[in-house]
């Protein structure tokens, strides 16, 4: 166990940022914190970094109690959203400012730096100064920054969140496959679900300063333990629909799902079913329900089909080509087995 | 071919002929009345100022004044600047008050140093005589090595908050970004302050400089009201020997002389400095 | 234990940086007794407000009040009527090649000019026109004083707004001058106070020409006048305190109702 913190707690004025989250992670994992704004993800970072102070818990790196520590003297290495270069610094002497810091003598320096800039394909741009490279330039020597002093932790604040969509793609698989090069316990924050399934070992889901669901991407996927984490996670969202459950089946009007498991009072429940769980037909099936269609979206790949029914609405994925016009009368089909059930009440998830 | 005149000349226009009325034309003025006396057109005035031992006294007069201020009033502003910026709380309510002396009328703040640099009835000598000291020869203003000493203790007084401010300003608008990554690096406060804030301090530092540099080397109203530029010539700057010249002796035309190549001097030191500016 | 020497320390700077001006309202609240008392009084003493209205009733202050009150408001108001379009000019119109930073550039020196060289000038030139010992020459001056910090701070002030409300408003129909007055103008209100702010001061506090320019009672501002009754060797302790305390009085009110401005206006203005 490497990285650990307890029961952190949080407030900026009349409002709660973190309430008593408790973490851990074990060493070289990549970590994601995900969640909306206003979350408190980032909170939780700079309070690990020592930038912040918690009102309540303890920070732990290592067994070491790190919580009222200088951030100076933490040994964690950060890179910031606006990568937070230091504009009068040459590229080379931006890279070796942690070293420098510490005193080491400029021959190590140097070779240090040489070794990190190849590395990350900036030694050309050695003498360059911050505001004559590009954003992907920029958040590579904020990388390489971090890395020249081989720390016990990274912590990456939104760092992709500033590039367009094609380099954030690209520089997200060169992030992944560096972190696993260097072996270091990683923190991640990000606000997009699709860089954490694609980065994390683990994903740590907030959501107003509570932790909702700590996992891996894969259970995360299948088995969200809220509303919340289900709505959030997977695109496009997963269909949820309330209603009520008695007597061992489920109604929402136009539908009707038996639930043996399922005995005892009345209960409000709500049905989660990914769009990839869901059939299509133009034409009348035995048992499924029918609905009008809404749009359809042909995406090239596949079709997206959004059905509307009884005041609800649900998407579902079809084969590339799939025609519907608006409007028009199909049948879907829930498959029964892939279905999420959660109590309308608490949010949690029913297994 | 016809040159079209900027759309936006009518608008700068007005501005620019009352400038060109206030400025230009005085000049122009100034070089002809430095180069006449009664009988016509001399190169007199220009030749007497060179062997003129008053006037590079107080030249050199008032080269010191503004170095000795000019140090003092950048290192206290710059301290107290990066301490009211370190304050949790009562920053605007420390601030304030530190502006206060430099929002005086000058004549003003020289009359307040005169009473409190009075020898007898002074609230200076009367502090020390409370703590022990003896005053009887702590003349202050009448002294010769005090009196230039004194003159610039008040024109610290009053300027040092305008180095404050603008270096304040200039604290301001250096990003959080960076000086939190030097935290993390490893940089302590001095470290940072050195590494960090300084070098993207240095276009403030050079403009507030700047600045002051060229207030202080035409001083005029302090030492007017504190010495008169006395005792002797003690205290006699460039500008109140030129005023001395031309107001009191009617001299314009060597007045003028002077006033000329003053200028002539202090725009070569400010485009020196604004040379520097341009290459950070 | 830092936190504690670092206010200690802002306390001190703010001692000493308020402590004169302290004093000089006590003497002029002061009987002479208490004035040349030793050691000082700092704060038990009996006020008296003699000092204040002999100044009024026998020195003419009341007139050097007024005439510093009409030069400074006057040179302001003119300083921007001028000085706001010429910002707008140079911040809104395409200039070809150079031009707009070499206008700005010779419109900055001439802040630089020391008052030394064109006081003589001035001098003759005013005498000659007649308009020497008069409020209208000062005023001219001082316009000069400050018609290149106007310009200087109200151009950053303009670039800072976003262009497309002017433009939308030009769409409509609108004229230039319109523009600058119905929507510009409301929308730069916060930098115009402070820069409003720092002319008037500067006019009010401006010594060297007011001394050169009106040497008769008549024309006298309250600087000239307090200078006018300090010789070297004697000075009157109360009449002179009470004076200097008038003198600061309408600074510190102007200076309050904008001091949010100024740092924000400095900055502004400072580091463009």
């Amino acid at each position: 166990m490497s990285l650990r913190v307890e029961n952190i707690t949080k407030r900026f004025g009349a409002r709660d940022a973190l309430r008593g989250v408790t973490l851990e992670t074990r060493d070289g994992e990549f970590v994601v914190l995900l969640g909306p704004s206003g979350c408190g993800k980032s909170t939780l970072l700079r309070i690990i970094a020592g930038l912040e102070e918690p009102d309540q818990g303890v920070v732990r790196l290592h067994d070491r109690d790190i919580t009222q520590l200088d951030p100076s003297r933490r040994d964690v290495a950060m890179v910031f959203q606006g990568y937070a270069l230091y504009p009068h610094m040459t590229v080379a002497q931006n890279i070796g400012y942690p070293l420098r810091v510490r005193r080491r003598p400029s021959s190590e320096i140097s070779a240090e730096v040489e070794k990190v800039a190849a590395r990350l394909g900036l030694a050309h741009l050695l003498r360059n100064q911050p505001k004559q490279l590009s954003g992907g330039e920029r958040q590579r020597v904020a990388l390489a920054r971090a890395i020249i002093r081989r720390p016990q932790a990274f912590l990456m604040d939104e760092p992709l969140s500033n590039l367009d969509s094609r380099l954030r793609i690209d520089m997200r698989a060169e992030l992944k496959h560096l972190q696993h090069e260097l072996a270091v316990v990683t923190l991640y924050v990000t606000h997009d679900q699709v860089e954490a399934m694609t980065l994390a070992s683990r994903i740590a889901i907030l959501k107003d300063g509570l932790l909702q669901q700590y996992a891996t991407p894969p259970e995360i996927y299948h088995r969200p333990a809220n509303l919340f984490v289900a709505g959030f996670v997977g695109s496009p969202a997963m269909n949820l629909l309330p209603g009520t459950a008695e007597s061992g089946i489920f109604h929402r009007a136009g539908l009707s799902i038996e639930l043996p498991a399922l005995t005892g009072a009345r209960r409000d429940l709500t049905l989660g079913i990914r769009p990839e769980d869901v059939d299509f037909s133009m034409a009348e099936q035995p048992g499924w329900t029918p609905a009008r269609v809404w749009v359809t979206e042909d995406l090239g790949n596949e079709t997206l089909i959004r059905l509307s029914f009884d005041e609800a609405f649900v998407t579902l994925r079809a084969p590339a080509g799939t025609r519907a016009g608006i409007d028009s009368l199909a049948w879907f089909r829930i498959r029964p087995e892939r279905v999420h059930w959660f109590d309308s009440q608490t949010t949690e998830a029913i297994r | 071919m016809t040159r079209r005149l900027p759309p936006g000349l009518v608008w700068v226009a007005p501005a620019l002929l009352v400038l060109a009325a206030l400025s230009i034309y005085p000049l122009l003025y100034l070089i002809k009345v430095s180069l006449s006396d009664a009988r016509g057109f001399t190169f007199e005035h220009y030749t007497r100022l060179f062997q003129d031992r008053l006037f590079t006294v107080a030249a050199g007069q008032t080269l010191f004044y503004a170095l000795a201020a000019l140090t003092l009033e950048f290192f206290l502003g710059l301290a107290l600047a990066l301490l009211v910026d370190s304050l949790a709380h009562g920053r605007a309510l420390v601030r304030v008050s530190l502006l206060a002396p430099m929002l005086l009328p000058p004549v003003v703040a020289a009359v307040i140093w005169r009473l409190i640099y009075n020898p007898e009835f002074g609230v200076l000598n009367g502090m020390l005589r409370q703590l022990g000291f003896h005053t009887a020869n702590l003349t202050w203003t009448s002294g010769r090595t005090s009196a230039m000493l004194s003159v610039i203790l008040v024109d610290v007084w009053q300027w040092t908050p305008f180095l404050f401010l603008l270096l304040t300003a200039g604290l301001q608008s250096i990003p959080s970004e960076p000086l939190e990554a030097a935290r993390v690096d490893g940089a302590g406060y001095w470290r940072t302050l050195r590494d960090v804030v300084l070098p993207l301090l240095k276009p403030t530092i050079l403009l507030a400089l700047l600045l002051r540099a060229m207030d202080l080397l035409r001083i005029f109203d302090q030492i007017f009201i504190l010495t008169q530029g006395g005792p002797g010539s003690a205290t006699e700057t460039a500008s109140l020997y030129i005023y001395r010249t031309a107001f009191r002796f009617s001299n314009f035309g060597y007045a003028a002389a002077m006033s000329f190549v003053g200028l002539v001097i202090t725009t070569l030191a400010a485009r020196g400095l604004m040379r520097l500016m341009k290459i950070s | 234990m830092k936190t504690i020497l670092k206010y200690s320390a802002a306390l001190l700077a703010m001692a000493f940086a308020l402590a004169p001006i302290y004093w000089l309202i006590t003497i002029s609240l002061k009987t002479e007794i208490d004035q040349f008392a030793s050691p000082p009084v700092w704060f038990t003493f009996t006020p008296t407000l003699r000092h204040y209205a002999g100044i009024f009733a026998h020195d003419a202050f009341g007139h050097y009040f007024l005439n510093s009150l009409i030069v400074s408001t006057c040179s302001t108001l003119i300083a921007l009527a001028l000085g706001l379009p010429a910002a707008y000019g140079l911040a809104r119109f395409r200039w070809p090649g150079d031009w707009s930073r070499g206008i700005s550039f010779w419109i900055l020196s001439n802040r630089m000019l020391p008052p030394i060289v064109t006081i003589i000038p001035m001098f003759l030139m005013l005498r000659e026109i007649h308009l020497l010992n008069s409020l209208a020459g000062l005023i001219l001056v001082d316009v000069g004083l400050n018609l290149p910090f106007v310009v200087w701070m109200m151009r950053g002030f303009v670039e800072d707004l976003p262009r497309e409300i002017e433009e939308a408003a030009l769409l409509d129909g609108e004229s230039r001058l319109g523009v600058l007055l119905l929507i510009v103008l409301p929308l730069v209100r916060p930098g115009l106070a402070a820069t409003a702010v720092f002319c008037l001061i500067v006019a009010w506090n401006e010594f060297l020409f007011a001394l050169i320019l009106s040497q008769t009672q008549s024309a006298m501002t309250l600087p000239v006048g307090i200078a006018s009754h300090v010789t070297q060797y004697e000075i009157q302790w109360g009449a002179m305190s009470a004076a200097g305390v008038v003198a600061i009085l309408p600074v510190l009110i102007f200076a309050s109702a904008a001091q949010r401005y100024f740092v924000r206006g400095l900055s502004l203005g400072a580091i463009k």
